[in-house]
């Protein structure tokens, strides 16, 4: 068993959890945050992608244990109680999504490439969800909204919700 | 997942000491990114007892430039060397082979030692620092021992590591500092694929007879580990520099590789492979060389 | 409107027959008169809803964006249990005995049941030829034979691995050509391989080909697919004390699904509740049932919920994939690049078990010819069973197999001709009211103007085959005027 304190969305949250849990599932059994998923369990597709001291990464790849004092941000993190990340409205507004089970990885890698590059290239975008398959969409309108929530964002727009 | 114990090393040394203490009584496996390991242990029968975490050993990520020459930390990893102003400006074709891994998740993850490590014959670090003649640097429980990275890898998944050893650093040495290097890898797909064939190419420029000076090229994906092309060597060498010499280089760097088919290529499909990436090879070198004049 | 619709007045067969008592003559228990609308509106072709073109709000948008989407994985119940599925990892062969006993004693394992322990253990959305578990033949390396609920995950896989499983190993048939012989052993004996077929016969093709100036042969693969949904199979099943089971599955077709638990479980379908929530994608690879009734009883066993995740390999292994299809075609034309006749034969790799397969087979024969003209036609196709994972629905349902085919050929003879290959589809394509293969009459046809506007819009120079690709196309002579490509 390993003893962990990770600060999860900027809270400070301990677990005792047997070795060999992962970070995805330490996330979503023990600390209830299911918004990042299983999808291959190898890191192949991205769909557990969680931002770990501001780097994104396979959660599925990573150890509870060796997640431990670090920070981690999930989908759950991004929005507030009043205000949705302009990521997320963007998605929404461009109809990115269609079953949505990448979604949350997807838009964690995005908000990462935006975080590094204020402006990005459509071959950096591509680049930057090159870990995030997508069997629904063809990416065309992820595209899109990443490029207009870029731009939201160098706008200093803020949103409000519902 | 089957269940483990986890110990985590607080540096090289607590590493060492933890495989030394646990591979006496228990199948040990050694954790840095993850990105390999867990991959394999995920579905795997063949798991072990206890995992030693050494990710947390701070002055494996060090990348630094010494008299020896540049040395990397074991644990950098890929995403690390693509943004390293130092590696960036040196061996802009270990900046290309970073890239060509994964993904940002698993670049963000994995270490360049632990691609060494796992060894599979089509690694992409590989090639590139087997064309620099890069030695690794190896810690266990009596110090540190040094040997070229061509006698690092002993077949698929196979290296010279015991069980209380670890890969510490790569160190690229002096004389090949600014030597003008490119990489290329090809694969199925542009992202998350696993190389058909590796090459890298690298050589100083005579500029004065226009010739090929020290050559060194790295194959990969096409023998049972990393190797060199030294008939191709041999041939560059003292060569004045022209294209249809590059052209022939590949051919002849074709003949040292020795592929297998598989259902991703045939043999023959993956000579011509080396053949044409050998030349490109050298081709981006000789451009890097030209601009650096 | 003001024009209320009617509906004819009941007329009972019964009501002449015997004499009705007088309420039945009671004015209020007859229905009024109204009439439906008998006329149907024909659009014209191209003629556009008012819907089209508009941007519509996914409702689900915001939800998928906030990752508060409850895909069925993320659902957990109190006291819930971990199953697992133990697969055969052996195409063919006879079970001899199963030993539960060491993964039963197993702290942790709280249910082990095998196939023996299904009421009734065949189903499938058209031939009931697949077992729930393995009954006592493995027919391809996915099949489950056996299953474990456990308080986790990870006890559940140990205990899967601790089930002994003795087969008597038999030589699997992989290669449909091969299971289309009279002479190779039946997968399912004594049943035989070939378990449907389809014959599409219009006008004389002999005729056809004796008019022709070219015949051009040429065979066609595809190979299987695997959906891959981001989200693997899901599902959890529990009771309640009124002998009601609730699932909530990934499952798509679930009014189909729920007919299939209730005769593999035999309980009446008034008692099993199936809630299917948003799915992390289908493509026709969620159409039917996987572990469903394999959790229902494993719960109805321990008491507690149940639930259970396909891996990523399962998914490959053990979930239905696309058909893969051999495609012979012949075909006769003019040196105009006019079609005369078209023989085409057609054999669907149809896997273990049939699933959607005679679906894929009728639509993947009707479609084979292509939207093409074609007076004298001849499609015969075929679905065997092979020991491999078993082959059903998925997006296209054999009209993408026969596409790649038809639209290949259409190229080789377009090369051969040394004609545009947009031109020899402008000669031979669909018009408005033409006739499809299945005597169809076909309305709103806009190949042909599609074609044209296509090529305008990405270019097309006209130039293609116009400079003797003739001569680099691979080719033999069968004999007389017929190539084989």
């Amino acid at each position: 068993m390993v003893t962990v304190t990770i600060n999860v969305n900027g809270e400070n949250r301990t677990a005792t959890v047997p070795a060999e849990t992962t970070l995805l599932r330490l996330l979503r059994e023990t600390f209830g945050l299911t918004g990042s998923k299983l999808g291959c369990d190898v890191g192949d597709c991205g769909a557990c992608t969680v931002i770990v001291d501001g780097l994104p990464v396979n959660s599925c790849l990573m150890l509870a244990g060796q997640a431990d004092g670090r920070e981690v941000l999930t989908i759950e993190g991004l929005a507030s109680m009043d205000r949705v990340h302009p990521l997320q409205r963007a998605f929404e507004d461009c109809a990115s999504l269609q079953c949505g089970f990448c979604g949350p990885g997807v838009i964690l890698s995005a908000k990462a490439l935006i975080d590094e590059i204020p402006d990005p290239t459509i071959p950096q975008i591509r680049d930057a969800l090159g870990g995030n398959l997508c069997r629904c969409t063809g990416y065309v309108k992820m595209i899109e909204a990443i490029q207009k929530a870029a731009r939201d964002m160098r706008g200093e727009t803020v949103e409000t919700s519902r | 997942m089957r269940a483990f114990e986890m110990y985590s090393a607080k540096d090289s040394r607590d590493a060492v000491a933890l495989l030394a203490k646990h591979s006496i009584t228990s199948k040990v496996r050694v954790i840095a990114g993850g990105t390999d390991l867990l991959a394999d242990l995920k579905f795997s029968a063949h798991s072990p007892n206890v995992v030693v975490d050494i990710s947390r050993a701070q002055e494996l990520k060090s990348i630094t430039e010494t008299d020896e020459g540049l040395r990397i930390g074991a644990l950098v990893t890929h995403s690390r060397i693509m943004r390293s102003p130092v590696i960036q400006k040196m061996f802009p074709a270990l900046v290309d082979a970073a890239h060509t891994i994964g993904a940002v998740q698993t670049r963000n993850l994995g270490t360049l030692g632990g691609n060494l490590v796992t060894a599979v014959p089509s690694m992409d670090s590989g090639p590139t620092l087997m064309a620099l003649e890069a030695e690794v640097s190896i810690e266990g429980p009596d110090g540190r021992r040094q040997l070229p990275l061509s006698e690092f890898f002993l077949g698929p998944r196979k290296t010279v590591l015991k069980v209380d050893e670890i890969l510490a650093e790569i160190i690229i040495p002096r004389r090949n500092i600014g030597k003008p290097t490119h990489f290329l890898k090809f694969g199925l797909r542009k992202g998350q694929a696993l190389a058909l064939v590796n090459a890298a190419a690298s050589f100083w420029v005579d500029w004065e007879k226009h010739t090929f000076v020290a050559p060194r090229i790295g194959l990969g994906a096409v023998a049972p580990k990393v190797i060199r092309a030294p008939q191709a060597e041999a041939f560059l060498e003292g060569r004045k520099i022209t294209p249809d010499v590059m052209a022939e280089a590949g051919l002849v760097a074709a003949n040292d590789a020795k592929p297998i088919s598989d259902f991703r290529a045939s043999a023959g499909y993956r000579k011509n492979l080396v053949a044409v990436l050998t030349k490109r090879a050298l081709e981006g070198a000789y451009a890097l060389a030209k601009t650096r004049r | 409107m003001d024009k209320k619709p009617k509906v004819a007045e009941k007329v009972s067969p019964a009501e002449t027959v015997f004499q009705e008592p007088s309420i039945l003559r009671d004015s209020t228990v007859i229905a009024p008169l109204v009439e439906y609308p008998i006329e149907v509106v024909v659009p014209k072709a191209r003629q556009q809803t008012p819907a089209v073109g508009q941007r519509a709000t996914r409702l689900d948008g915001r939800l998928h964006g906030l990752g508060q989407t409850g895909y069925i994985d993320d659902l957990k119940f109190q006291g819930m249990l971990f199953a697992k599925i133990k697969r055969a990892g052996v195409a063919s062969a006879r079970i001899k005995s199963i030993d539960t006993k060491e993964a039963e004693a197993m702290p942790g394992v709280m249910a082990v049941i095998t196939g023996k322990d299904i009421p009734c253990n065949a189903f499938g959305p058209s031939l009931k030829d697949q077992p729930v578990l393995a009954h006592e033949r493995v027919f391809h390396a996915g099949d489950g034979v056996a299953a474990v609920a456990a308080v986790t995950e990870q006890i559940a896989l140990e205990a899967c691995e601790k089930i002994k499983v003795d087969y008597e190993v038999f030589t699997p048939v992989l290669d449909p050509l091969e299971s289309l012989k009279l002479e190779t052993p039946g997968v399912h004996a004594p049943s035989a391989n070939i378990y449907q077929k389809k014959f599409i016969k219009k006008g004389d093709i002999e005729k056809g080909f004796a008019a022709s100036d070219h015949i051009v042969e040429g065979q066609f693969r595809t190979q299987m697919v695997e959906h891959v949904p981001l989200e693997p199979h899901a599902t959890i099943a529990m009771w309640d004390a009124n002998g009601r089971v609730t699932i909530y599955s990934t499952l798509g077709r679930i009014t189909l699904g729920r007919a299939d638990i209730a005769s593999t479980l035999g309980i009446p379908i008034s008692r099993i509740r199936i809630v299917a929530t948003i799915v992390g994608g289908n493509f026709g690879g969620k159409n039917e049932i996987t572990t469903e009734p394999v959790l229902a009883l494993l719960s109805k066993k321990t008491g507690r919920p149940v639930k259970s995740t396909f891996t990523r390999p399962d998914e490959f292994i053990a979930s239905t994939t696309r058909h893969p299809l051999i495609m012979d075609y012949k075909t006769g034309v003019t040196r105009d690049g006019r079609i005369q006749a078209r023989k085409i034969r057609l054999v669907l790799d149809g896997g273990a078990y049939c699933s959607w397969s005679e679906t894929t087979l009728s639509k993947a024969c009707i479609l084979s010819a292509g939207p093409y003209n074609i007076e004298n036609l001849y499609a015969e196709a075929y679905v065997v069973y092979t020991n491999k994972t078993m082959t059903g629905a998925m997006r296209g349902f054999g009209a993408p197999q026969v596409c790649f085919a038809y639209e290949s050929h259409m190229d080789d003879i377009a090369t051969l001709l040394n004609m545009d290959p947009l031109d020899i589809r402008l000669v031979n394509a669909f018009n408005e009211g033409s006739i499809s293969p299945t005597g169809q009459k076909l309305q709103s046809v806009v190949v042909k103007e599609s074609l044209l506007r296509a090529a305008e819009r990405f270019g097309w120079n006209g130039k293609g085959n116009t400079n003797g690709g003739a001569k680099l196309l691979p080719k033999e002579n069968v004999n007389g005027n017929t190539v084989r490509v």
